[in-house]
């Protein structure tokens, strides 16, 4: 699609300017769920299992019940059954019987909860949690997905052990068992990952044949860790009713998505619910919209009959918060001489988690095709559940995982075949409408909307003086350097969400946003296209967000960085509606047909002469006309919510409402060129990131302090899970033992790489009118491999069989005789250890 | 397994029948701050020589009045008493830094520190930096001016943090600083703006 | 009974303000009364510091002391001061105090880059000496609650098998192999400090290193101090004023995280050789972990020729399942120390002096009030 300089001329767009939300949250008045307070408010706590997988065996609630000042308990057996939901398509999606319970009497990991309490205040809730009277049954658990496909090994459920696909079209998967034979645990030899009978598995090309024409052939196995989200602020959730709707305060990345997502868990009517999400503080996948967090207080306050707070403590969010899931990948690579990935097999064990299917292993295929372009390729994937806390997504799931995966084996082909591993990226990387598996039924490939990966590696390379320090000579003495250059890329948009905004009498925009307010400020970014597309001022729109009382239209949710490529084409969709509208007005009012008219410096004008209306004008004549004008008719193609929000704004001016109808051929996606490079002390294990480079390839750059902010937060987070974040794992009692800050270590400030520095290529996509698209997620999986490639130069090409590589695992590369080698003990192939 | 767990879920250091009378008696008058017991309870026996309940705290400049108990965090004070909401709490546990105030121009986490342990110190919190007229304090305004902080839950601890740092060193370099809030997490991982925020933010404060 | 690991149990609180009332106070509820049925051990008044070891694990409810006595208004606890050739540390002095205190950072570096690396700035602004050198093992079995060995208990869940121990003990294991989490340990060891102690009868002094116990001696709690002890002084002798420093901290992150190991360091030298030598290891024992066996190795030679003796320092290492890489980390830190290396090239000291965690630049600070 041509962009349209009609359409969209950039002003705003593309520059520098403070978010409407900034001021809030320096100044202490931003209000966070738990900053909220209501007359008469009870205070939550949770009764939480110590256990990995039990029944509860017994439990007496009377003391508890009886002690003043509690107001309710609530159980399992009080959950109302979770409703079937329709997806936007209107096909019927039935509730899982797999899914996550608020709460359960059978927990399937230590801190899930098993009942709630609601009292007067928190001293009195615990107090009366201390005083339940409990026993649990221990029943079979298992942590390590390994050890759940072994012959006879433990299932995590008692329905079984794993993820598999419908048996018949139009079903849904559901859990069921797996084993694999002795024979696939033997056949694999030390520090490789097994591969007994796969789940699901897609194919394209010939991959055998691609094997058979490589001039280098790798087979490599590594395995990438738990990482819970860990947003700062936990999911703790104010829930109160009035008049029989129900009211909540709590932290989401999707404002008006997630009403449906809490209507489905209460059962109950959406319209009922009111949803407040001014601020979030972080989310990172984690919130994409509701979670047993909002469910507990919201029975708890029906029941109570008063305001419940639960606050969710920090350990609390480590078992019921999300984490991504620690993938185990075996690759099996073939490589032309020239370093072209001619066959790729990749084999993917999952850590699922106890409920909801997750998607990474999947995502790491298709993510896989589109990154490498392997001529081709066979994905097959396991995704085995665990007696471990609930799993999500989490920024580029899959994604991350299989840049960490092939990063480190593309520079290990380079270093084989004699070849610069910057070339070897190139050589491989997609462009333009680059085809991405799997295969579709008829056998043929989708394709990108477009890439510019090459693009992005040269400027990268140029900005990162990649040859120079290439060409440095080897060190010598007790510090190494190494250096590394990786991709990763992720779905960066989506198409056919609404826009809605009003023209006031006083001649202003009054933007209604249903997306989420994480901190990534696209809420606000996209607006800026609506400003330009109307030609006003920034200082004449007014953002309303973050509160469903305020009217807002179905937009995405705010996951898998689809925000700022879907939310400004519908924002622009709607702009394009006031356009039309405000041409209509002004032939009406002062003669002619709409074509003479143009709409500009905020006003509606005839060509020529510039007779015309201000917005403001327009505005009153809109509410005068009525019909569509004033947003008493609304298009059929808009979604119900929408409809909702058009009929209350009617007649409050000019109601500009739209769906984004935009063409787009293709997927999109973001790509990021990572360069690093690493000082490591091999007598302590220690090491930094003494510089670092990421060149972005996500089309047009709304707003530049953002998209860096991206660059960077989500380089970090990548960075995070190659250098220290992970779980522990007693296996024996199958209970983590790091659970706090300090034994999970997210990033700190000193962690950053000395120079860090970020470019984008700025090429705008050709499908979307805008050009562009998300770019929160593909810089973890890029950040997180060019470490481990710079890791894996200063160590050698087989020193680390998992990530994160921490002083334990530099130094036991160092002296395998004091460390074991790892990769070669029993439990080489663990996450957790 | 089970003699194991049996024994995690005893509590450490208190009889069941023990811990039961001391909760009754810990209050359980209702008020519209929950998290926290207002008045009466146990905590309101007053053992020969220990603390006064009712104390007098200096927050952003004003003298309040109010009913600490004994095992009260200064961040519970200030977020559920005062309502200085500004103070946030990551991880309660002094390993996120979101509580941080100053405590005579020092940067504490007030999650990890008694109220009563401060009485007669000067307590700020980010609810006291910008003037009562509204206008941002530099650091604030620089901090504004460079976009810096994501999902901002945890800008007010560091711009305390910082705000203490400054006060020891008025004009740091970048690294100086970052060690100067090394203290405080930020999980959007803003680092980098943050930084370039609150250096221009000290240029602000030079400057006057 | 269910568990909750979140929710600061009621104490009665009290705040002394003179060393007198607080050994006063000691006496009266140190020793506490025994629980009513006698089954959960005597409940006793709780030392409050800097209160970040302490207050996190009466919120974890894992510690439900009846009594806390505070220490915050107790002046005389507080301060630096010279005692003829003697510095003399109030236990109540913050880390960052004696990160930057002048006097310290003249003749005794050791210690001053010790506190400077501990932890993250406002847990130095908050943190005490005293409570530093006096806190409790961080085995996130014991933290997390597991009734083990320390706890009371009959089994030590980090040594068994299928546990993680990365970050447990190689040396002087005995049951229990949790660590001293102290940085600033190893560096009074060092130095040859003496602690002085009191209770309501007694005042007495111990060398630094004999306040530090292992599991042989102990198996529940890190130091001698007895429930109505009071940690009262620490004094440095001018034994190794001013001699040649070396410490290093190994870690994960360089904020927050406790050594995975460390190492302090003191060498008298003439010239380019060793006369004498104190090197003491951190983290890789329940006590600081001192090298006699190096350090005897090391007298009267020059540190280049010497620097084999470090081998000596993992003689008798035993490592456990997933904490091998210590006895490299043991070794190549003892090494570094002889030899005088700054730790890594310059850019690369996570940790190290000069970049993470270094003593504030500011020279407002060094003269400020606290200071005296």
């Amino acid at each position: 699609m041509p962009t349209d300089a009609a359409l969209f001329t950039p002003n705003l767009t593309g520059r520098d300017y403070t978010t409407p939300d900034l001021r809030a949250k320096l100044t202490g008045a931003a209000r966070y769920a738990e900053d909220f307070r209501a007359e008469g408010m009870l205070a939550c706590r949770l009764l939480t299992s110590p256990m990995p997988h039990a029944r509860v065996a017994r439990l007496d609630t009377r003391a508890a019940q009886g002690m003043p000042g509690v107001r309710a308990i609530l159980t399992a057996d009080e959950l109302p059954p979770p409703a079937d939901s329709v997806a936007d398509s209107g096909a019927t999606i039935k509730a899982s019987p797999w899914a996550e319970p608020a709460l359960s009497m059978e927990p399937l990991h230590q801190g899930a909860p098993v009942l709630a309490v609601a009292a007067v205040d928190d001293a009195t809730a615990v107090a009366a949690i201390e005083a339940i009277e409990i026993e649990f049954a221990p029943l079979p658990f298992v942590t390590d997905p390994l050890d759940s496909l072994r012959p006879g090994g433990p299932d995590a459920r008692t329905g079984g052990n794993v993820w598999l696909p419908p048996a018949r079209a139009g079903e849904q998967a559901a859990v069921g068992r797996l084993k694999w034979t002795d024979e696939d645990f033997r056949a694999a030899g030390p520090g490789r990952l097994p591969m007994g009978k796969a789940a699901a598995e897609w194919s394209y090309g010939d991959v055998e044949a691609g094997f058979r024409q490589s001039a280098l052939v790798l087979d490599e196995s590594f395995v990438t860790p738990n990482v819970s989200h860990q947003a700062l602020e936990t999911r703790s959730t104010l829930a109160w009713w009035e008049n029989g709707k129900l009211f909540l305060a709590a932290g989401t990345q999707s404002t008006i998505q997630t009403v449906p997502a809490i209507a489905r868990w209460l059962n109950m009517d959406p319209k009922d619910i009111v949803f407040l999400s001014e601020y979030t503080g972080g989310g990172f996948g984690g919130k994409i919209t509701a979670s047993v967090s909002v469910i507990i207080p919201a029975l708890l306050s029906r029941k109570a009959n008063a305001p419940v707070m639960l606050r969710v403590t920090r350990e609390e969010e480590q078992y019921i918060g999300r984490a991504r899931p620690s993938l185990a990948g075996r690759m099996k690579a073939g490589f032309s001489p020239e370093g072209r990935l001619l066959a790729l097999d990749l084999f993917v064990v999952q850590d699922n988690g106890p409920y909801e299917q997750q998607h990474d292993a999947a995502i790491a295929g298709r993510m896989g095709s589109l990154l490498y372009q392997p001529q081709a390729m066979r994905w097959r994937g396991v995704p085995v559940l665990t007696n471990t806390p609930v799993r999500g997504a989490q920024t580029a799931p899959g994604g991350l995982q299989v840049s960490a995966f092939m990063g480190p084996l593309l520079a290990k082909a380079a270093r084989r075949l004699n070849l610069d591993p910057l070339d070897v990226c190139r050589i491989n990387a997609p462009a333009g409408r680059a085809p991405v598996g799997p295969p579709r039924p008829d056998g043929t490939l989708n394709a990108a909307t477009s890439a510019f990966v090459r693009e992005a590696l040269d400027k990268g390379a140029q900005a990162f003086r990649w040859g120079e320090r290439r060409a440095r000579p080897a060190d010598a003495g007790t510090v190494r350097r190494g250096i590394g250059v990786a991709t990763g890329c992720f779905v960066a948009g989506t198409v056919g969400f609404d826009g809605l905004f009003v023209i006031t009498p006083e001649g202003r925009l009054r933007i209604h946003c249903g997306v989420g307010n994480l901190g990534t400020e696209s809420f606000s970014d996209v607006q800026r296209v609506l400003a330009d597309a109307m030609d006003v001022p920034w200082e004449a729109c007014e953002i309303l967000w973050g509160n469903t009382a305020r009217h807002l239209p179905w937009s995405c949710i705010s996951g898998g960085s689809q925000t700022i490529h879907s939310m400004s084409r519908a924002a622009l969709a709607a702009a394009l509606d006031a356009r039309r509208k405000l041409v209509g007005i002004a032939a009406a009012t002062l003669g002619g047909v709409p074509e003479d008219y143009d709409v500009g410096g905020g006003r509606v004008f005839r060509r020529g002469d510039g007779r015309g209306l201000s917005l403001g004008e327009a505005a009153r004549r809109a509410i005068e006309l009525g019909g569509a004008y004033d947003g008493h008719e609304c298009p059929d193609d808009v979604h119900g919510m929408t409809r909702t929000a058009v009929a209350a704004l009617a007649g409050q001016g000019l109601v500009a409402v739209a769906r984004d109808a935009f063409p787009r051929d293709g997927q999109s996606y973001s790509y990021v060129a990572a360069f690093a490079e690493v000082e490591l002390d091999t007598e302590t294990g220690m090491y930094r990131i003494t510089d670092f480079h990421a060149e972005a390839d996500a089309g047009r750059v709304v707003h530049p302090r953002a998209f860096g902010g991206q660059m960077v937060g989500r380089s970090m987070l990548g960075i995070g899970h190659a250098t220290t974040q992970k779980w522990f794992y007693d296996t024996r009692y199958g209970l983590p033992v790091a659970k706090r800050f300090h034994q999970t270590r997210p990033p700190t400030i000193l962690s950053m790489p000395e120079r860090f520095t970020w470019g984008a290529v700025g090429i705008p996509d050709p499908q979307t009118p805008v050009g562009a698209r998300g770019i929160g997620e593909p810089p973890t999986g890029a950040a997180c491999a060019a470490v481990l490639c710079a890791l894996a130069h200063a160590m050698g090409d087989d020193a680390f069989i998992r990530a994160p590589v921490m002083a334990d695992a530099v130094l036991a590369a160092m002296e395998p005789e004091n460390g074991k080698n790892r990769a070669n003990r029993p439990r080489g192939l663990s996450a957790n250890v | 397994m089970c003699d194991h767990d049996a024994a995690m879920s005893r509590p450490a250091g208190m009889t069941r029948r023990q811990f039961i009378r001391s909760v009754i008696a810990t209050g359980v008058v209702s008020f519209s701050v929950p998290l926290l017991p207002a008045r009466g309870g146990a905590a309101a026996r007053t053992a020969p020589g220990t603390v006064e309940r009712l104390v007098t705290l200096t927050v952003n400049g004003m003298r309040r009045r109010v009913d600490v108990l004994p095992n009260e965090t200064l961040a519970q004070t200030l977020r559920g008493k005062l309502g200085l909401t500004g103070v946030k709490v990551g991880c309660d546990r002094a390993e996120c830094g979101a509580c941080t105030v100053l405590v005579d121009d020092v940067p504490v986490y007030s999650c990890s520190t008694l109220t009563h342990s401060v009485l007669g110190k000067a307590i700020l919190t980010v609810e006291g930096l910008a003037s009562p007229g509204g206008e941002l304090h530099p650091l604030q305004q620089g901090v504004l001016d460079e976009q810096g902080f994501q999902c901002g839950y945890c800008a007010p601890g560091f711009l305390m943090t910082a705000l203490g740092y400054l006060k020891t060193n008025p004009d740091p370099t970048r690294q100086q600083l970052a060690h100067g809030v090394s203290g405080n997490l930020c999980r959007c991982q803003d680092y980098d703006k943050i930084l370039t925020g609150l250096l221009r933010g000290a240029e602000y404060m030079r400057r006057g | 009974m269910a568990t909750v690991r979140d929710g600061m149990p009621h104490f009665d609180l009290y705040q002394p303000d003179s060393v007198e009332d607080a050994l006063a106070l000691l006496d009266r509820l140190g020793r506490g009364a025994h629980m009513d049925d006698g089954t959960d051990g005597p409940l006793r008044a709780w030392v409050l510091a800097g209160g970040l070891d302490c207050l996190e694990r009466f919120k974890d409810r894992i510690r439900r002391p009846s009594a806390v006595v505070d220490l915050a208004r107790v002046g005389a606890l507080r301060g630096v001061r010279r005692e003829g050739d003697e510095t003399v540390i109030g236990p109540m002095t913050t880390l960052a105090e004696v990160a930057r205190h002048p006097d310290i950072r003249e003749r005794f570096g050791l210690l001053a880059e010790a506190a400077a690396q501990v932890a993250s700035p406002q847990i130095r602004n908050q943190g005490t000496l005293g409570g530093n050198l006096s806190q409790d093992a961080r085995c996130w079995y014991y933290r997390g609650g597991w009734p083990c060995y320390r706890a009371g208990g009959n089994i030590c869940y980090a040594a068994a098998p299928g546990a993680m121990n990365r970050e447990h003990a190689v040396f002087g294991a005995r049951r229990c192999v949790a660590v001293s989490p102290s940085d600033t340990a190893p560096a009074l060891v060092a130095l040859e400090a003496r602690l002085v102690i009191r209770n309501a009868a007694r005042t007495r002094m111990v060398a630094a290193e004999d306040y530090f116990l292992g599991p042989e001696t102990d198996i529940t709690r890190l130091t001698v101090l007895e429930p109505d002890d009071l940690l009262v002084e620490i004094r440095i002798p001018p034994t190794w004023a001013g001699t040649r420093f070396h410490f290093e901290k190994v870690r994960d992150r360089p904020v927050w995280d406790f050594a995975l190991a460390s190492i302090a360091a003191a060498m008298r030298q003439t010239g380019d050789r060793i006369d004498q030598a104190r090197l003491v290891l951190g983290s890789v024992a329940a006590r600081p972990w001192r090298l006699p066996q190096v350090e005897a190795a090391l007298a009267g030679r020059p540190r280049e020729e010497a620097a084999d003796a470090a081998d000596l320092a993992v003689r008798g290492a035993v490592p456990l399942a997933h904490n091998g890489y210590k006895v490299t980390l043991a070794r190549n830190l003892a090494r570094r120390a002889i030899l005088g290396q700054p730790p890594g090239a310059p850019s690369l000291a996570m940790g190290a002096s000069g970049l993470m965690g270094a003593p504030d630049p500011s020279p407002a600070r060094q003269t400020g009030k606290e200071a005296s």
